[in-house]
This record gives C-alpha cells, sequence and structure tokens, in this order.
C-alpha cells in the first residue's frame, strides 16, 4: 500500500471527522440536524421539568416581591443595586460572545464558526431576554413601566434621555431586536429544509417560519447580502450595549465605579464570560444530541483559543484599572481594595482572580481545549469567576462610599436567590426547548462550508484546503 | 393549448448545470425564464448568471437616515418641550444626545435590513409555487419556461447534460 493510500485510508482523528462529513450526502446531513430534535427521551423530560419547576418557584418569588414590595429583598442603603443588577449585568455579558462569533467571525470568514453559529446567536437572545427581566424587577412596581416609553400624556411625565438608564432601555432593546432577527434570517433557509422533512405540528410551524422559501438564486443572493449588512450593523450594537451598561455606574461619583476605563473593560469582560458560556453550553449540547460529528475538537479548539486570549486582554483591562485606583490611594477606594485584600470581601476577591486567572493558564494547553470535560471545567469555572467579578462591582463597591456613617453591608434573601436561580433555569428551559424545535446546526452553512473545501496532500500530510469564494 | 411550457428537471452536479444553462440561453431562452433552486448558496457566477441588482443598501440607507432623524427628535427636541435639569446640565448635549442618536440609528438600519430583505424576496409568501422537495436532498432544480415549440430541443438539452426527474413542475405549498 502505497502512503497515500495508507494517509487516505487511516486519516488523523480530525481530519478523519472531517471526512465523514465530508462523505455523507446531504440528505444524510440534513437527517444527521433532524434526527436528534425528534428525541425527547426520559432525560429530556426529566430536566424539563426541573427546570420548570424552579422557573415556576422563581415567578412565585417575583409576585411576593411585588406583592409585599421591595422590602423583601436585601436592598438598603447605601446598598441600593443588590443581587438583581449583578445578574442583569452577567446575562448582558453572556449575551455578547453570540455576536462575537456570528458576526465578526462571519465577516473574517473564519470557516470554524459554521457549525457553532446558531448556538451562539440563540444564546444571545436567551441571555438578553433573562437580562431585560432584571430592570422590570429591579423596578418593583413593575406596572409603573411604561412610564419608561416616550409618548405624550397626562402626567407631564418624559423620559430622561440624558439617563445612562434610559441609555440601557433603548439599547438593550436594539440589541435584542437585532440579535432575534439575526438569528431568524440565518434560519430561514433550514425552516424550509425541516419543512421538506417533516409532517404534523412541525410542519406547520416550520412552513410558518420558511416564509416560502426555495432556494432560488436570487433568494441566497439577498440573503447573504443581509446577513453581510447585519454582520457590519450589530459589531457597534454590541459594542455599545455593555459600555452602556458600564455607563450605569460610571457616570457616578461612587468610588471604583468612576472611571474611564469601565466601557473597554465591561466589553472584554462580557466577551471573556460569554464565550467561556458558549464553550460550556457547546459541550453540554454536544452530547445531549450527539452532534459529534458537527462540534469536533477543531472547533473547540479555536474556541477555547479565542477564550484564552480574551481572558488575557480582561487581565490586561483590570490591572490597569486596579493599578490607578491602588496608586491614587483615595481613602475609600484605599477602604474597599483593603476590603478584598484582607477584609469581609476577600473570599469573594481571590475566588474572582483564580477563577479567571486559572482557565486562561489551562486554556494554553491543547489537550485542555480539545477535551470537552476539560474545557467544559475550565469555561464554567470562567462564568463563576465572572459572576463573582459582577458582584464585587456591584455590589462590593457600593458598602462603601464618601460618607463613612452610611456604610453598610448586603445580604440576600430567598426572594432574590429564587428570582436569581429563575433567571438561570429559564434561560437553560428555553435553550433546552429551542434545541427541540429548531435544527441546533445552521445545516446550510455547514453545506455550503463543504462545498469550499477540499483535502490537498502536502508533503506527508493531508490538509484541509479552503476555496476563496464569497 | 397555452404557447409556453414550463418544465422542471433536477441536477446532481454545478456543472453539468451551468452547462446545461448556457445551452439554455443557446436555444434563446432569456435569464428570467430560467430559475434555480438550491439547498446550498452556490458562489455568484458559478452557475454562469447575471448577477442581481439590488436595491436593499438603498433600503438600510433610508432606513438609517430615518432613525438618527427619530433619534436627533428624541433626544434634541423634546427635552426642550419636558424640561428637566440634571446635574447641571443643559436640557439637550451632545454626549447624551449622541448615544440615543445612535443607538436609534442602528436599531432603524437592522429592522429596515431585515424588512428590505422580506420584501426584495417578495417574502412571506404562503401559496403554492412550482418547487421540488429534493432540492434541500442537494439537487439542483431548474425551473425553465419556454415557447411550446422549444419542447423537444430543451429535453434534448436537459438529457444531455444528465438532468433527471424532468417533467412539468409540481405547485406545492410553500
Amino acid at each position: 500500500m502505497s502512503e497515500d493510500q495508507h494517509l487516505q485510508e487511516n486519516p488523523p482523528p480530525e481530519i478523519g471527522e472531517r471526512l465523514l462529513l465530508a462523505e455523507r450526502t446531504d440528505e444524510e446531513i440534513n437527517q444527521a440536524v433532524l434526527q436528534p430534535m425528534f428525541r425527547t427521551g426520559r432525560g429530556f423530560w426529566v430536566i424539563v421539568t426541573i427546570l420548570g419547576a424552579l422557573v415556576a418557584w422563581g415567578l412565585y418569588a417575583w409576585g411576593y416581591l411585588v406583592y409585599w414590595g421591595v422590602g423583601t429583598t436585601g436592598k438598603n442603603r447605601p446598598v441600593y443595586w443588590t443581587l438583581f443588577i449583578t445578574t442583569f449585568v452577567f446575562w448582558v455579558g453572556i449575551s455578547h460572545a453570540g455576536t462575537m462569533i456570528s458576526a465578526v467571525l462571519r465577516l473574517l470568514k473564519a470557516d470554524w464558526r459554521r457549525p457553532i453559529t446558531r448556538g451562539a446567536e440563540a444564546m444571545t437572545a436567551f441571555a438578553l431576554m433573562m437580562a431585560a427581566l432584571y430592570p422590570l424587577i429591579h423596578l418593583g412596581r413593575v406596572w409603573k413601566f411604561y412610564w419608561m416609553l416616550p409618548y405624550p400624556n397626562n402626567r407631564f411625565m418624559w423620559p430622561n434621555f440624558q439617563s445612562p438608564l434610559m441609555w440601557d432601555l433603548v439599547a438593550i432593546f436594539t440589541y435584542l431586536i437585532g440579535s432575534l432577527l439575526y438569528l431568524y434570517l440565518a434560519l430561514i433557509p433550514d425552516m424550509a429544509m425541516a419543512r421538506d422533512h417533516t409532517a404534523g405540528w412541525r410542519y406547520r410551524l416550520y412552513r410558518l417560519l420558511g416564509l416560502g422559501w426555495r432556494g432560488t438564486e436570487g433568494e441566497w443572493h439577498k440573503l447573504h447580502r443581509a446577513l453581510g449588512i447585519f454582520s457590519v450593523a450589530i459589531i457597534p450594537i454590541f459594542l455599545s450595549v455593555h459600555s452602556i451598561v458600564s455607563w450605569d455606574f460610571a457616570v457616578t461619583i461612587q468610588p471604583r465605579w468612576h472611571s474611564t476605563i469601565f466601557a473597554p473593560y465591561f466589553v472584554v469582560g462580557a466577551i471573556y464570560s460569554g464565550l467561556s458560556a458558549l464553550a460550556t453550553i457547546l459541550v453540554i449540547v454536544r452530547r445531549g444530541m450527539r452532534l459529534q460529528e458537527f462540534l469536533r475538537a477543531e472547533h473547540f479548539n479555536a474556541l477555547g483559543k479565542l477564550v484564552m486570549v480574551a481572558g488575557m486582554v480582561w487581565t490586561y483591562f483590570w490591572f490597569a484599572g486596579f493599578l490607578v485606583e491602588w496608586y491614587g490611594n483615595e481613602p475609600v477606594t484605599r477602604e474597599l481594595i483593603r476590603e478584598e485584600i484582607s477584609g469581609n470581601l476577600a473570599p469573594l476577591f481571590y475566588l474572582q482572580m483564580s477563577a479567571n486567572l486559572i482557565p486562561i493558564g489551562l486554556l494554553v494547553f491543547k489537550k485542555v481545549r480539545t477535551t470537552p470535560a476539560l474545557l467544559l471545567v475550565a469555561t464554567l469555572l470562567v462564568n463563576v469567576g465572572m459572576y463573582v467579578e459582577r458582584t464585587l462591582i456591584v455590589i462590593g463597591s457600593l458598602q462603601r462610599n464618601d460618607i463613612p456613617f452610611n456604610w453598610g453591608v448586603y445580604r440576600p434573601t430567598w426572594v432574590e436567590v429564587s428570582i436569581v436561580v429563575m433567571t438561570f433555569a429559564g434561560f437553560a428551559l428555553m435553550y433546552t426547548l429551542f434545541s427541540r424545535v429548531i435544527p441546533y446546526v445552521p445545516v446550510w452553512e455547514i453545506k455550503e462550508g463543504r462545498l469550499r473545501y477540499t483535502l490537498r496532500r502536502i508533503g506527508r500530510l493531508l490538509v484541509p484546503t479552503a476555496a476563496e469564494i464569497d | 393549448m397555452s404557447d409556453t411550457v414550463s418544465l422542471i428537471s433536477l441536477f446532481d452536479e454545478s456543472t453539468e448545470t451551468a452547462t446545461a444553462i448556457d445551452e439554455l440561453h443557446a436555444l434563446g431562452i432569456p435569464e428570467d425564464k430560467i430559475t434555480i433552486m438550491t439547498g446550498v448558496p452556490y458562489p455568484e457566477h458559478a452557475l454562469g448568471r447575471q448577477r442581481e441588482w439590488l436595491t436593499l443598501p438603498y433600503i438600510v440607507l433610508a432606513g438609517a437616515i430615518g432613525g438618527l432623524l427619530f433619534g436627533l427628535f428624541l433626544a434634541v427636541i423634546t427635552p426642550h418641550l419636558y424640561r428637566l435639569d440634571v446635574g447641571g446640565h443643559p436640557p439637550a448635549s451632545f454626549p447624551p444626545a449622541a448615544i440615543i442618536i445612535f443607538v436609534f440609528t442602528m436599531m432603524a438600519t437592522i429592522v429596515s435590513t431585515f424588512l428590505g430583505v422580506l420584501w426584495e424576496m417578495n417574502f412571506p409568501r404562503f401559496g403554492t409555487a412550482p418547487y421540488h422537495s429534493l432540492v434541500t436532498h442537494g439537487h439542483l432544480a431548474v425551473l425553465v419556461e419556454f415557447p411550446a415549440a422549444l419542447e423537444d430541443k430543451v429535453r434534448q438539452v436537459l438529457e444531455a447534460c444528465h438532468a433527471h426527474h424532468i417533467g412539468e413542475p409540481e405547485r406545492l405549498a410553500l
């Protein structure tokens, strides 16, 4: 047997998985994506029931809060922003990776994005939905929400467009609309594919969402053009959203918040936590839906590298902010830093630093990036670290201010904890149901990728080679 | 009897599809009478077709300008109608106005992109249309409308290029 033949018949594992996909027919790929959607075994329903119960409990807690008022939370003076705002910032951060992966990598023509874009876009949409709940919950009197909408009224009230909270409202609403439309637009061809292969309620749903797609040249051309415009337009939106969230804090004169570096620091932190959350979700979905053929080691490797780089940049920004605050030695800031280094906040501070820094060291190793279980541990750790980081920024900083007799502490109540758990369960529930209703892997993008690729022999290697086509 | 005929045929391979389209053109069938349906986006010109001119960028531009003007109205005009002095700043000032105008411009841009592309594609279109469900199995479908006198020649071209499932198009509910 020649060496060439030997390589073709016994390719290295990462090439072997790619070859397997290359050898499948389009119909087999359709079925490989559709079949896992139809499998809803006992495990699936157990998960849905547990998540549903947690959401129901959280809704009860929210109802309790609405009925008895915000006094049922741990909010006090000076800690007026608590777990709700912390978790709000966390969810907005998580939402960033979807756009990062989908829009940025689409523009850069990074081919490894193909199987993960839909999962990333869905993560963005659901994370934003969870984030959008918190301003409502935080209001307490949620029925007064419409007062924030600009319409002429007999109260002579008008939203204050100079307020960062108003910027937040419009920016998050814009990002949510953009993310949902972006997710849906790229979904239309796959809805038509699913329409052609299903019956019953699924057929009716996919027919409705497919909008009459036939796959004519004109339709593809227009879809590509629209996705290109979306990719360009949504990048400044995603940068602006977390910048605006950071300005909620930075435009105040609260020590440790009043910082010019807050916007890029928040954006980088959002990308770090969002990419990590995406990696975590992909590992779980890959196993749960048996998508090993589509979500391969090469994708985790690339994603792991992105997480590592984002972690390094986050570390740089954190240090740049910390150094200036430490050097300035302002009394309240000094007290806050002392609290973090050796005071009541020390456990949280060291947890934040270790959970954010250890994964960077772990992800240096290819073995960690390409082994789903190890990647899961590393990326879960990042999100523990990032949640704690938000806790320290929001709650930790508010415990100290320029009026020492007004210093205080915060302890969460069962109402707050239940509501926070509700949004985590709600996110997981929506994502679980989504994965059984919508093709998780973008089938047309996978097939488009196959058009571009051939295996080329260079010396002793078989190398996947992409054609330069738009 | 109608003086035009429609045929749909399926191809397994893009090169043969492009050859068939060239030969259909050579028979005098114009571009707008040939429709190609695929389950995968082929690169422009891969199938030897003219590039379609789109109005989408102009729709997006119009939407963006509309969003900018609306943002300008909210951030600069309305604070004078409902005056609220905060933090020693004037009722309308550049930094907050820039944020509001930017966000509304981007919101209108993405919404107009979405609505614009639906309008360009004539979506939603839920009636029946000539289609073949094997398109999503990886086949390339060529739908061609031509004078009845050319039917034999068109069939010969399609068969010579290894087309299969040649026949009158079925109108499927989409």
